[in-house]
């Protein structure tokens, strides 16, 4: 850590793991229920218990995003925050509005919610991801806009990277997207179409460019190589990214009543997808294999090549499975939708998150450059276990997906939703236990911040080969 | 580029390379996916192909050519150092371009003014999309040569140090190329 | 460039090639002439123009190994899959 103003992200990851916390024990609610209907009912219905799962998972990734910005937007451009306090402040504007928002969800039924919160003045409420009141909308782009002035005037006082133009093009995208949550046509065909254009143009567009320049971060720390090399690559997948993934929106027009055009373009482009995430997994590796230094944090270099790979796997590849429109007219919203879901969200966005925690966290509580020994090893499998959990949620909903695609719609006597639901109960069953062993590789993760602290610092073991 | 001896790489930064690969799959399943709708709509497809025009296709087709082909000569320019002419060259390029641009802009205004959208027919949605698509590479490919052009200009390089050169030609090639199969295939191929 | 010239520099020979080829299959367009021969003639036209292109223009021709071959490869799946689609219809 060069620079003092970039402690505040310190905040800001740990409130991120402690909202992660959250979001699987309420991925167990609903796993859960999904075997015992009535599990916890009526205290926590399915569908709150889903909304808390989902809004948990997004506010951690933006609590995560912003940290990661006050950390490495100083250092890159060699300058203190403008402002600190502010960011602070933010911080803590930004976690009572999250926090009111959960419990607002768990303590009073919604549609009291929507009253409570003048929902009829702008309805914005009951839509999936954004079901936040409009307040906490609003709330949102406060802490938004005062996030990007505090580091867009950074980046314009100090040193321009290529690595921060292209975060900060990234991190503007997201709050410009966000005030489509806004827009709430009568219409539901254009309600959708829009509505989109926040969760796609997020997950596939300019959260991707974030996910770039902080994976690129990340590499040129930790392997010595180039700057010029890593951003020269930064520049060709942020292209490719905003090539395919702009008109890829269109997979999601396939059968909203929008025209037929998009079945072409949406197929055609988003196939294409996949690229952008490939040529992420090559560049990582590419880069490690050039290293010009062993970096002493193993842990931060595992963590920055499981994204690539993962990343690749959960939105290339099981994206790629669904996208072409004449597959997608049969596993339109199956579990298939779901499996793609879960591993892409935490193949590409929960681990950046951590691969940047896991870079900047030791370096923030005083450390050189890396935890001890003892605490990598132990963060590592923590890093194995949610990993492999992951995968292995994946193909159990993708398996209970398959079943339900045959089941309930290509064979020649499809059976009602309920009773396929059945049928595939073991898949469900499998899922929660493997959930449980993610929330244990969670614990061992959190677990590694509190141990070995008074051993020594790991050292960088190894001549390097590469040139 | 003297003699027998081969390069390992092509020229110009390797990572465009890997870009262009990437957009030349793009256009090619956009033309394999035309061909094969094609079959099923054969009527239709050649039906519609007699609305466009051909000459203009030509007048197009000859302007990304020989915008090649300054290109070409650019290159030529700048590795016997000649940064002069080599930017004289590029805004040659450049005006070869923005000729395919105004062209293609008259056909587009010629559909549109006849009421012709995606939604009008499956060969109209091919034809709008596919070349509509290329149309925007051809401006990236204008926007990267331009600034190739200033950087030139303002002496930024040399016989010994002209990647930038070698980068931005390959790509303005590759929306050349595209262009060579997209002609035919849609506008002359019945 | 500083290979052997026949008046011309290879590159601009190359550039005459093309505007020739260029004008075969417009004239071929303009009289709106279809079937298999026409069809292939200049489909194939295009695949040679492309691949003059990445050899001459592109500069693939001094390159060895396979990148020597990439426009080469990508011309030879978009023509095959383009042919075994018109091949059906004409
Ligand atoms: C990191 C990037 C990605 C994330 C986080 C992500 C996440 C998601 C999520 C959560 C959904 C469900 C949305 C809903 O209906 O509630 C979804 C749907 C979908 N995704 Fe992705 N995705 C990513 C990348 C991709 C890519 C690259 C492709 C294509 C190659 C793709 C193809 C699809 C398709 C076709 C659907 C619609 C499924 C359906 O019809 O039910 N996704 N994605
Ligand atoms: C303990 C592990 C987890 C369990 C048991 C679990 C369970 C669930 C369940 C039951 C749903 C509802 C699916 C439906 O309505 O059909 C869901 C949705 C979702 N979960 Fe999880 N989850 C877990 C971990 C995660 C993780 C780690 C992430 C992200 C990294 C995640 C992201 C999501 C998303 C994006 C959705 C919405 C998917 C969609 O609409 O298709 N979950 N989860
Ligand atoms: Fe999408």
């Amino acid at each position: 850590m060069k620079y003092q103003s970039q402690k505040v992200a310190k905040l800001y990851f740990i409130a991120a793991i402690g909202l992660f916390v959250g979001q699987i024990l309420f991925g167990l609610i609903i796993g859960a229920q999904y075997i015992w209907g009535d599990f916890l009912f009526p205290e926590i219905p399915f569908n709150v218990a889903r909304m808390v799962h989902t809004n948990l998972l997004i506010v951690w990734l933006l609590f995560g995003f912003m940290g990661a910005a006050y950390y490495l937007v100083p250092e890159e451009a060699e300058t203190d925050l403008v402002m600190p306090w502010l960011a602070t402040l933010m911080f803590w504007i930004f976690l009572a509005a999250g926090a009111a928002t959960i419990l607002g969800y768990l303590l009073v039924p919604y549609s009291s919610l929507a009253e409570l919160t003048q929902n009829d003045l702008l309805p914005t409420m009951g839509r999936e991801f954004l079901e936040q009141p409009t307040i906490t909308k609003l709330g949102i782009v406060v802490v938004a806009l005062a996030f990007l002035a505090n580091i867009g005037l950074t980046i314009l006082k100090g040193r321009k990277t290529v690595i921060n133009l292209v975060l900060l093009m990234g991190l503007a995208g997201l709050a410009v997207f966000f005030l489509f949550s806004f827009f709430n046509p009568v219409n539901i065909v254009w309600d959708k179409y829009y509505w989109w254009w926040v969760v796609h143009l997020w997950v596939e567009g300019v959260w991707e460019l974030i996910l770039g320049s902080i994976l690129a971060f990340i590499l040129i720390k930790t392997t010595g190589v180039d700057r010029e090399v890593i951003e020269k690559w930064l520049y060709v997948i942020i292209a490719m990214t905003l090539i395919t993934g702009i008109v890829g929106t269109g997979h999601h027009y396939y059968w909203i009543g929008t025209p037929e055009f998009w079945q072409w373009w949406g197929s055609i482009f988003s196939a294409m997808e996949p690229i952008p995430f490939f040529m992420m997994t090559v560049f990582a590796f590419n880069m490690v294999n050039k290293r010009r230094r062993n970096h002493p944090n193993k842990a931060a270099v595992l963590w920055a090549l499981g994204t690539a790979v993962m990343a690749f796997l959960g939105a290339g590849v099981w994206g790629f499975l669904h996208t072409l429109a004449p597959v997608n007219y049969y596993t339109h919203g199956t579990q298939i939708t779901a499996a793609h879901g879960h591993m892409a969200f935490y193949g590409a966005y929960v681990m950046i998150n951590l691969a940047i925690i896991s870079y900047a966290m030791p370096l923030l509580r005083g450390r050189e450059a890396a935890n001890s020994n003892k605490s990598q090893v132990l963060e590592m499998w923590g890093f194995w276990l949610m990993t492999i959990s992951i995968i292995f949620i994946t193909l159990f909903l993708t398996a209970a997906g398959i079943l339900q695609v045959y089941l309930q719609r290509f064979s020649d006597s499809p059976m009602p939703f309920m009773v396929v639901q059945e049928k595939i109960e073991l898949f469900y069953v499998l899922r929660e236990l493997t959930g449980l062993v993610f929330l244990a590789g969670l614990i061992v993760y959190i677990a590694s911040s509190f141990v070995g602290s008074n051993e020594p610092e790991a050292t960088a073991e190894g001549e390097v080969v590469a040139s | 580029m003297t003699g027998m001896e081969k390069n390992r790489w092509p020229p110009g930064d390797l990572v465009i390379w890997i870009f262009i690969m990437a957009e030349l799959l793009v256009f090619g399943v956009f033309f394999a996916a035309y061909a094969f709708t094609r079959t099923n709509h054969v009527e239709l497809f050649n039906t519609y192909q007699l609305t466009l025009d051909r000459n203009a296709a030509l007048i197009n087709t000859v302007a990304l050519i020989t915008s090649s082909y300054f290109v070409v000569r650019a290159v030529a320019a700048i590795r016997v150092d000649d940064s002069r002419r080599c930017f004289h060259w590029l805004l040659a390029a450049l005006a070869m371009g923005l000729l395919f641009l105004v062209v293609k802009g008259a056909e587009y205004h010629h559909h549109f003014s006849q009421g012709i959208n995606l939604n009008t027919n499956t060969f109209y949605m091919f034809y709008l999309s596919l070349t509509f698509f290329h149309f925007l590479h051809v401006i990236l490919g204008m926007i990267i040569l331009l600034a190739v052009a200033l950087k030139a200009r303002s002496g930024g390089y040399s016989a010994a140090e002209h990647t930038g050169v070698e980068t931005g030609a390959s790509y303005w090639h590759m929306v050349d190329l595209v262009w060579m199969v997209l002609f035919p295939l849609v506008y002359v191929m019945r | 460039m500083n290979q052997k010239r026949l008046f011309l520099r290879p590159c601009t020979w190359v550039y005459v090639t093309l505007m020739f080829l260029t004008f075969i299959t417009w004239f071929v367009g303009v009289n709106n002439l279809s079937g298999r021969f026409f069809a292939f003639m200049v489909l194939g036209f295009a695949l040679l123009k492309g691949q003059l292109i990445g050899d001459y223009f592109m500069g693939l021709k001094q390159v060895a190994g396979l990148w020597r071959w990439v426009i080469f490869i990508w011309l030879a799946l978009v023509g095959t899959l383009i042919s075994v689609a018109f091949w059906q219809t004409l």
